[in-house]
């Protein structure tokens, strides 16, 4: 009830509520701000950086002068009117495509398979998966190319006495279909420990009660997981396809090193192999900036519906 | 309970930082007039340490009160890091440079000009190297040390084929190479080993019959592959490849290495670098001895590639004077004399010794010096060309001339 | 009531057996990497694959110790990614809780810096982040590489804890705010303990990235008494010469340890966490 007239004391009352008020509305701001600010100091310039120089032509020549020349829009010309650019794109979709499929499908089995295992088998399946996140990837991708090189590799050795044909000898890195393959295996290898022990941990959230009150009343293993488990994993598993998309796409080391620099050609160029070809190995700076703001432009497109359903999903909270 | 925890995990992780920020933030080294960055790459490390160590203790008592920081690089990312500095600055006053890298820099101006006449021995410096370090007329790069190619063999196997005497031309090989065959039968085995794309040994076929990769003609390049004498050498090269190795046509010369494949037993002999001797494996080292490879015209060694690196200053460096000081002290005389000891080739004629190494260095060839050069070799255009003539998806004729106009194309962009 | 227990350790069996499968075939290249660090080098190298070293060496571990600077670069490695975890997955936990849970002006352009931060590729950043960092004196320095990582851990950690808040139903926390508890009450005994696992996975996943991060820490960094074990690793394949592959084996194993360990002492709040949720799904 509002008297007539303020008081002192309901001034003050109201000047407190006011300030909790903005201090609670401030909470949230206050949360962000450190990494707004960490952010902004570290990647502001060269975020810059890269908007300017695509509009220039900067090469080494530049770089040591510390200034370019301003070209306008002709690095995105010539890179958006180059043939293998087109190519190079629709392989990488492809690429990321089959990549992110392979993880996402396996990863999830993965993750339901170890709720399901004993303790002691669940402990060993995480630990190796953890053991095979932890190799460095230079070493995996060295460890994989000994085990395919077509001299005295394993792969070779075991496919042939298991009957499954003569592969002595076969070079497993002679069409790009096979060189993309070994790279997407090498890729998903690499990648379902963390899919499988984000959705492990993801698991674990769904409230236990939930899932037998659904067993009370008579729901069946796959039906438990389609209208209980999956809502609640539903976040997560968006996140991890729009983070697996993000990753596979701009994955630059294991295609790099498996093919090899001396079998590395347009044919089998991915989109960061382009972006490390024909802009930083050329010391084509500006070239090289327009084609990383592409590169964005391109994820963001692929990954539009997954980010967007994330972002809605906070929403309707 | 787990607020005072979480509070505690909050207040670690912040002392942590400001520690490490004292500590480190007051730590980092900037090169003044009292101590001068040098890099090196990591070959010096483990090959020669005793070198480098010399070269400072002369550069500090001729200059006391400033210390040399050693810095040491990896080939595969030196020239991102030195880029780096190029842009934000604390980079090297001293840098190691190979010399197929050094071209692309001096064109853009990242070097400072050196007065060739105050280092040791320059006016007999390797010409391959010397030339490395040339741009427009000025010096910018000294000559560190060179490498050649050389067969290495083994003595067992070539006494058991009946070789009495080590091969002095190409065709005498390649009838060694039959007799090698007879005694061998074993599969996947080579008399020579050679990986089909190993553009640096199949160029010395070119080179050999007076062919070559590019020149320059009134300051354009043109291809030189498909001249007569280039498609001479490549065909030389096609025939010795196919009497002599079953090594891959499609492959490079590290994927397998040539050492590890003699090392399993599955060659006679390799060429490659003189240190390869080092990893023929326990079993064959005793058996091993190494020979100059023979060119096609008796009495001539075949031109080898001359591999090598060069020292020079960056434009960015504040103590210029001090570098090219301490390059002085690493390129004497006594210095070139330690890496030759070494096993490298020292970089002048003078104080060339007769090991193997340094005696395939007699004849030598160099890829052409062009801004672009590089550009050439990361798009593996010479390779591409041996693997389309060696598995005859193309003519020898047709495969030289779009490799000739390719790489004219590509040293001739601005 | 025997049968049906009988049924269910027969599947849980048949589960087993194909976690192990699983195992191994997962596995196979990091027992490759093992074994090789314990072979000759005439084994590493034959034509006949040594599945099994009978004659262990250890001379490679002890090549590789004996390598300058190897304990100085892991503790450079340790503290340079302890710090970055520490404060990145604190950072990120409370702006996670801000998305989740508040509403607020500019909170989707937050959401869109977060996902598009990720979106740019890595290669084109290194120069720039040079210049930037030289500028705050901060090459060459361990913090400068701290907040480097720090710029790159944080986004994927507010994005994927994000998605772990979201996944607790709000209800909980309003029934325990009806309850009488404050707002700081309801993160600790209701937030924190779900939100363990996720918290888990997520600083697991910063340490291994942070810990394996090549580029950065090369160009970053200079003297060798400052640098990481990665870069430290980077010596054994650097040369122009031949690479000592028994010896780069056997310091990739020793470099894989502290991941190792550092899993092994978390992951038991991931499988605490497993049975207070639910177990079949």
């Amino acid at each position: 009830m509002v008297p007539a007239v303020e008081t002192t004391f309901d001034r003050s009352r109201r000047r407190r509520r006011f300030w909790n008020r903005t201090l609670q509305g401030a909470v949230p701001y206050g949360l962000i701000a450190p990494i707004v600010v960490v952010i902004a100091v570290i990647l502001g310039y060269p975020l810059y950086w890269l908007v300017k120089l695509s509009t220039e032509r900067y090469g080494l020549f530049e770089l040591i002068r510390h200034s370019g020349t301003s070209i306008g829009l002709d690095n995105y010309r010539s890179v958006l009117r180059d043939s293998i650019f087109w190519h190079t794109l629709l392989r990488t979709v492809i690429f990321t495509a089959a990549n992110v499929t392979l993880t996402m499908v396996i990863g999830t089995l993965l993750a339901l398979l170890l709720v399901r295992v004993s303790t002691v088998v669940r402990i060993l399946l995480s630990s190796g998966l953890v053991l095979v996140w932890s190799m460095p990837v230079v070493v995996a991708v060295q460890i994989w190319y000994w085990m395919t090189n077509y001299q005295n590799g394993v792969v070779n050795y075991a496919l042939t006495k298991l009957g499954f044909g003569n592969f002595f000898q076969h070079d497993w890195y002679a069409t790009t279909f096979s060189q993309l393959s070994l790279t997407t295996l090498l890729i998903v290898w690499g990648a379902l420990p963390f899919v499988v022990i984000t959705l492990y941990a993801g698991l674990a959230q769904v409230p236990r009660d939930l899932v037998e009150a659904a067993e009370v009343d008579g729901a069946r293993g796959w039906r438990v997981f389609l209208d209980i488990t999956l809502p609640i994993l539903r976040p997560i598993l968006l996140i991890l396809t729009s983070l697996s998309i993000i990753w596979d796409f701009g994955v630059f080391t294991q295609p790099y090193l498996l093919i090899g620099q001396s079998k590395i050609v347009p044919g089998n160029y991915l989109m960061s192999v382009y972006l490390f070809e024909e802009g930083y190995f050329k010391s084509d700076y500006g070239r090289g900036a327009a084609i990383s703001l592409l590169m964005l432009l391109m994820v963001a497109v692929l990954s539009v519906v997954y980010v967007r359903k994330m972002v809605r999903i906070g929403d309707a909270q | 309970m787990k607020r005072r925890s979480i509070v505690a995990l909050c207040l670690v992780a912040v002392l942590a930082a400001a520690i490490t920020t004292a500590a480190t933030l007051g730590a980092t080294k900037k090169a003044t007039a009292s101590s001068i960055t040098v890099w090196l790459q990591v070959d010096a490390q483990s090959g020669w340490p005793g070198v480098v160590a010399a070269a400072n203790q002369q550069f500090q008592s001729d200059h006391p009160g400033t210390t040399v920081n050693v810095q040491y690089q990896n080939w595969g990312d030196h020239l991102q890091k030195f880029d780096a500095t190029l842009a934000g600055g604390g980079g090297p006053d001293v840098i190691e440079m190979g010399n197929t890298e050094m071209t692309k820099y001096m064109a853009a101006g990242a070097f400072a000009a050196l007065d060739k006449t105050t280092f040791d021995n320059s006016a007999n410096w390797l010409k391959g190297l010397a030339a490395s370090g040339a741009f427009g007329g000025k010096t910018y790069g000294v000559p560190y040390y060179a490498g050649s190619r050389v067969v290495t063999y083994r003595t067992d196997l070539f006494k058991k084929a009946g070789i009495k005497k080590l091969p002095a031309t190409t065709a005498q090989y390649m009838a060694d190479a039959k007799l090698l065959f007879a005694k061998n039968p074993k599969k996947g085995f080579s008399s020579v080993y050679i990986a089909g794309t190993d553009w640096y040994f199949a160029m010395s076929f070119v080179f050999d019959y007076g062919g070559g990769i590019a020149t320059q003609v009134s300051g354009k390049w043109k291809g030189l592959l498909a001249s007569p004498q280039s498609i001479a050498g490549l065909t030389a090269y096609k025939n010795f490849f196919l009497a002599t190795s079953r090594g891959s046509k499609t492959t490079d010369e590290s994927h397998p290495n040539a050492y590890d494949v003699y090392a399993q037993g599955l060659a006679a002999s390799m060429i490659g670098p003189s240190w390869f001797n080092c990893c023929v494996g326990k079993a064959y080292t005793p058996t091993t001895a190494q020979f100059v490879m023979p060119g096609h015209v008796k009495g001539q060694a075949i031109p080898g590639f001359l591999g090598g690196s060069d020292l020079a200053v960056p434009v960015t460096s504040s103590n210029k004077a001090l570098a090219t000081d301490w390059i002085k002290d690493f390129t004497n005389t006594s210095s070139e004399k330690g890496l030759q000891a070494k096993g490298n080739i020292p970089n002048a004629t003078n104080l060339l010794g007769t090991s193997i190494n340094e005696r395939a260095a007699a004849r030598s060839w160099f890829v052409p010096t062009a801004k672009h050069w590089v550009d050439v070799e990361n798009g593996n255009i010479l390779r591409n060309m041996l693997a389309q003539i060696l598995t005859n998806k193309l003519t020898i004729q047709q495969a030289a001339s779009s490799a000739s106009d390719n790489i004219a194309s590509v040293l001739n962009q601005p | 009531m025997n049968g049906r227990k009988r049924g269910r350790f027969a599947r849980q069996t048949g589960w087993n057996v194909l976690g192990l499968a699983i195992f191994v075939v997962m596995v196979f290249p990091v027992f490759w990497m093992l074994s090789t660090a314990f072979k000759s080098n005439e084994q590493i190298i034959s034509l006949n694959p040594t599945w099994f070293p009978l004659h262990p060496t250890i001379q490679h571990f002890r090549d590789a110790i004996h390598r300058p600077f190897f304990w100085v670069d892991v503790k450079n490695s340790l503290i340079i990614v302890s710090v970055t975890v520490a404060i990145s997955i604190v950072l990120a936990f409370l702006a996670a809780i801000a998305l989740a849970r508040y509403r607020f002006g500019g909170r989707k352009l937050f959401i869109v810096l977060v996902i598009g931060i990720q979106m740019l590729p890595q290669a084109g950043l290194i120069i720039p982040l040079y210049v930037v960092l030289a500028r705050y004196h901060q090459t060459n320095a361990l913090t400068g590489v701290i907040v480097t990582y720090m710029t790159f851990v944080l986004p994927f950690s507010v994005w994927t804890l994000r998605g772990f808040l979201l996944g607790i139903p709000k209800e909980l926390e309003e029934a325990a705010m009806v309850d009488g508890s404050t707002r700081v009450g309801v993160f600790m005994k209701i937030l924190l303990p779900l939100m363990g696992p996720g918290l888990v996975a997520t600083s697991v996943f910063a340490f291994i990235t942070t810990w394996n991060e090549y580029i950065f820490a090369r160009v970053l960094l200079n003297d060798q008494s400052k640098q990481t074990v990665t870069v430290w690793l980077s010596y054994f394949s650097g040369s122009s010469r031949h690479t000592d592959w028994g010896a780069l084996m056997a310091a990739s194993s020793l470099t894989a340890i502290p991941v190792v360990i550092f899993f092994l002492l978390v992951q038991r709040r991931i499988a605490f966490g497993l049975t207070q949720g639910a177990v079949r799904g």
